[in-house]
């Protein structure tokens, strides 16, 4: 077989691999489909096989590649360590390597995504469309029939009508005194085109507490999808568009569990040269999550949050976004602020960090997957009584909407932020 | 190659989804926990019901095509490898708990039920089912019986034969049988159930079990002791036990563990001690406060250069932490582990810990020792390549006389694991001639054309 490069990069991770199966337990994937081709070992030998010239990269190699969600629960358990998500990871590089993207693909994260201005006359021409999607609840819009592709009967959020770049300064001075730290807030897609007033609430609470926060233009997309996909060269560009774009602060935050977990990562898996080692990991030591930003750098006391009045006497419970726990170990951060907000009742769920199915595109390919597994998440959020489920990642509370609403359930999706003043 | 027509029958049997030959799933299904043996089978066939088994079990027979039942495929023997191709009859999708009775502390559960949901739905009524083999979050009960697992906890509890009541199997002709049943004491014929349980799959596929299940103890201790001397280590299990007390498990960790361990997660093991052996006392408070007071007594007594008695379940659990990194910290220290499955009395377990050591040092490779010492089943490791062709010719030679030199201290070739593929070689050696034609004649009862799980045991 030809060049294995990124094969080769990863060949370590794979042989980690003592093939015990513990990982069976822990992937939601495997939980439902039941096969050995699902779950991190079966992939992880099949892997070692394309290394070992034994195995080609069949268009069912690809799938099996492609139906990992990277929740990274397999990897977190694994007694020998494996690191599984990088090995995935480094499979569909090779793939993209070998066969190229696809015309979707390649579509979607060379001339649409990794353009952020492009990117943007898409979405807001998507919204001039968006009066064909039937409205579900509030500002929740179901897939009508013609884009069943996408999965049919799924509840999706609304897009924006004026996007945060359109609403935001460049430059938010501190609300009062002195700044204490200069702070890049990126934004992301979902709190740039869906929830933009989220994005405003994040600025509010770091000026709040005494930062300057600069929103650069220049800001691209994290990259998530793309690099997960396997392109990590357009990974590799973003890499270079947010790095520049964020070189004069002190510190980056986002409200988003994915962005902050993928900007942190490109030390991981995007690396070729010493050159971008040495700046990715430069970039990551910046890269801070909100409530993370809160407890650890603004070492902000749980107690002095205060609830939001419309919350008063309400029942919570928190998800863990998989690129929180497992991706930056972000864990007990929300949970003691939501445990120290006066006037609000904390319950923890059972499975609180089983992934939700989103998986970014993954739910897109195999949406019916995803409801299975999201129908777990459900039966965990059902059986705390909760009226409201909190979260930290947009993508995260995308996939809760829908699926509360399809369950028909009485419980509303928040993020952290949205419950504080 | 299969034929099409093989292979029509079987999706007319468990549905087109439920049959699978693609070169990638072939591959899938080609391996188990084992690091030595591999083979692909040609069709991998996911049935859902008792009678869809019946069906396969009967065209295979009449085709003569080779069938491996296969669970969770965590296995460490090659039990579960298709060694002769064919079927991989695989029971993940037969996974239902069917019943849980708490009157008569017992279950009855699917073949493909995997012991750790088992254990969580359990635990919600208060039970618990002993057998703990540390493949629980994978194996499947189906598995578990075949190959008659053991664990950590066998020491107070026994191994799994001792909590099946009764199973249902299907033979190679597709007939479908009930054995044992549903009670404690049965004594109706020969005690055929007792043939399936350890049969490795070569006899039937078992379907569904009832399980025998014990009320869950309100309270557990944990107890670390600390060892100069791996042998006195070894000596202090059967003086705990002598003395009268039976904690649920007894552990050990040697030098080379401990100290890999605390490279991993530095968790305060003492680095210095040859050995450590962790107890864990369960039952009534007040008795397993007893118990572990009796045990601190006895290893000093018996030469323990220091005991600690975890003080609440975040250290026990510490404790325990550091045992099951200690699987870990071998595997993941060289490319190739060939770990040993090898049981004696427990009054040679030191004899055994030194005959490790001096087989180590004879043929210059890195091993360690680690296991259930409780009932003897010690897992002595050898550290290797397989891509270095002379030092894994090395550890093979070790490994082959770890287990000869265990069979000579009065053990016997596996304690929990079985002998599938990987102690093959020593079967016929150790074995009475009359008892293998014993075996193989009851082999060839159940299954005159030897479909099931051929290539195992003795071949």
């Amino acid at each position: 077989m030809e060049d294995l490069k990124e094969l080769k990069k990863i060949e370590k991770f794979a042989d980690q691999c003592m093939k015990c199966g513990f990982c069976s337990f822990f992937c939601p994937v495997y939980q439902e489909e039941k096969v050995e081709t699902a779950v991190a070992r079966g992939k992880n030998y099949l892997v070692r096989q394309m290394i070992q010239g034994d195995q080609k990269f069949t268009p069912e190699m690809a799938d099996i590649i492609g139906k990992c969600l990277l929740c990274k629960r397999c990897a977190a358990n694994c007694p020998a360590k494996t690191q599984i998500d990088r090995v995935v990871v480094g499979a569909r590089a090779q793939l993209v390597k070998e066969k190229g993207l696809g015309f979707v693909k390649n579509f979607a994260f060379r001339k649409v995504m990794a353009n952020r201005k492009a990117f943007g006359r898409y979405v807001k021409l998507a919204k001039t469309f968006q009066f064909m999607m039937p409205k579900t609840e509030g500002k929740i819009r179901h897939l009508p029939d013609f884009l069943k592709g996408l999965g049919q009967g799924r509840n999706i959020p609304e897009i924006a009508d004026k996007f945060l770049r359109d609403r935001v300064k460049r430059v938010n001075k501190p609300q009062s005194g002195p700044a204490k730290m200069k702070v890049g807030f990126f934004s992301g897609c979902a709190m740039d085109f869906v929830y933009p007033e989220l994005g405003l609430k994040i600025i509010d609470v770091l000026t709040k507490h005494g930062c300057e926060v600069i929103v650069p233009e220049e800001q691209s997309c994290c990259g998530a999808a793309i690099y997960f996909s396997g392109d990590f060269e357009t990974g590799r560009m973003l890499a270079e568009e947010n790095i520049k774009a964020f070189k004069d602060v002190d510190y980056i935050v986002t409200g988003c569990g994915t962005c902050s977990s993928t900007l942190k990562d490109y030390q991981k898996y995007l690396t070729d040269t010493e050159d971008q080692q040495k700046r990715y990991e430069a970039f990551e030591k910046k890269i801070k999550d909100s409530t993370e930003f809160l407890i650890d750098i603004l070492k902000i006391n749980p107690s002095d949050f205060k609830l939001k009045k419309e919350f008063e006497g309400k029942t919570a419970t928190w998800h863990d976004p998989c690129h929180l726990i497992r991706y930056q170990n972000i864990k007990e951060q929300p949970r003691a602020i939501l445990k120290a907000l006066k006037g609000l009742k904390y319950v923890e769920m059972p499975n609180a960090d089983l992934c939700c199915g989103m998986g970014g595109s993954f739910s897109v390919y195999h949406y019916d997957l995803t409801k299975k597994i999201a129908a777990k998440k459900m039966d965990g959020i059902k059986a705390t009584g909760a009226d409201i489920v909190v979260t930290a990642c947009p993508g995260c509370m995308i996939n809760l909407i829908d699926n509360v609403l399809q369950n028909k359930m009485p419980q509303k999706v928040h993020h952290f932020l949205e419950l504080v003043e | 190659m299969m034929k099409e027509a093989v292979l029509d029958k079987l999706k007319k049997i468990v549905g087109n989804e439920n049959v699978l030959t693609t070169p990638e799933v072939l591959k899938a299904y080609s391996y188990d926990g084992t690091t030595s043996w591999q083979h692909e089978p040609e069709v991998v066939v996911f049935p859902t019901t008792t009678e869809q088994v019946s069906d396969i079990l009967k065209l295979a027979n009449a085709e003569k095509i080779p069938v491996t039942p296969r669970g969770g495929g965590t296995n460490v023997s090659g039990g579960s490898v298709p060694w002769l191709g064919g079927i991989v009859l695989v029971t993940t999708k037969m996974n239902q708990i069917v019943k849980i009775d708490k009157e008569n502390l017992s279950a009855t559960v699917e073949a493909g039920v995997v012991l750790q949901d088992l254990t969580m739905k359990l635990a919600k009524d208060g039970l618990f089912f002993p057998p703990d083999p540390q493949s629980f979050l994978g194996a499947t009960m189906g598995g578990i019986i075949a190959e008659n697992a053991g664990g950590p906890a066998c020491v107070k509890y026994g191994v799994t034969k001792q909590y099946i009541l009764g199973i249902e199997a299907v033979l190679p002709s597709g007939d479908i049988i009930n054995l044992g049943g549903r009670t404690l004491k049965n004594v109706v014929g020969y005690d055929l159930l007792h043939i399936l349980i350890s049969s490795e799959g070569t006899l039937g596929v078992i379907t569904k079990a009832e399980l025998k299940l014990r009320p869950m103890p309100p309270a557990r201790k944990t107890i670390m002791a600390v060892y100069a001397d791996i042998a006195v280590a070894g000596e202090n299990v059967y003086r705990v036990l002598e003395n009268g007390v039976i904690p649920n498990k007894i552990e050990l960790l040697d030098n080379w563990v401990i100290n890999r361990i605390e490279e991993m997660m530095p968790m305060g093991l003492p680095k210095d001690a040859d050995a450590v052996l962790l107890f864990e006392c369960d039952g009534i408070l007040e008795t397993v406060d007893k118990e572990v007071e009796k045990i601190a007594e006895i290893a000093k007594k018996y030469g323990a250069t220091d005991v600690r008695i975890a003080k609440d379940q975040a250290e026990a659990d510490k404790y325990w932490m550091a045992r099951k990194a200690g699987f870990a910290a071998v595997f993941g220290k060289a490319p190739t582990v060939l770990s040993e499955d090898v049981t004696v009395p427990r009054g040679n377990i030191p004899a055994l810990i030194k005959k490790v050591k001096e087989i180590a040092k004879k043929h210059n490779v890195e091993s360690c020792c680690l296991g259930h010492a409780g009932d003897g089943n010690l897992h002595p490791s050898v550290l290797t390549d397989k891509k270095n062709e002379e030092l894994y010719s090395r550890a093979i030679k070790a490994i082959d006389e770890i287990i000869e030199s265990a069979v000579e201290l009065g053990g016997v070739l596996s304690g929990e694991h079985g002998i599938g593929l990987e102690k093959q070689k020593f079967f016929n050696k150790v074995t009475n001639p009359a008892v293998v034609d014993l075996m193989k004649g009851i082999k060839a009862l159940f299954d005159p054309n030897n479909i099931m799980n051929p290539g195992k045991i003795w071949d």
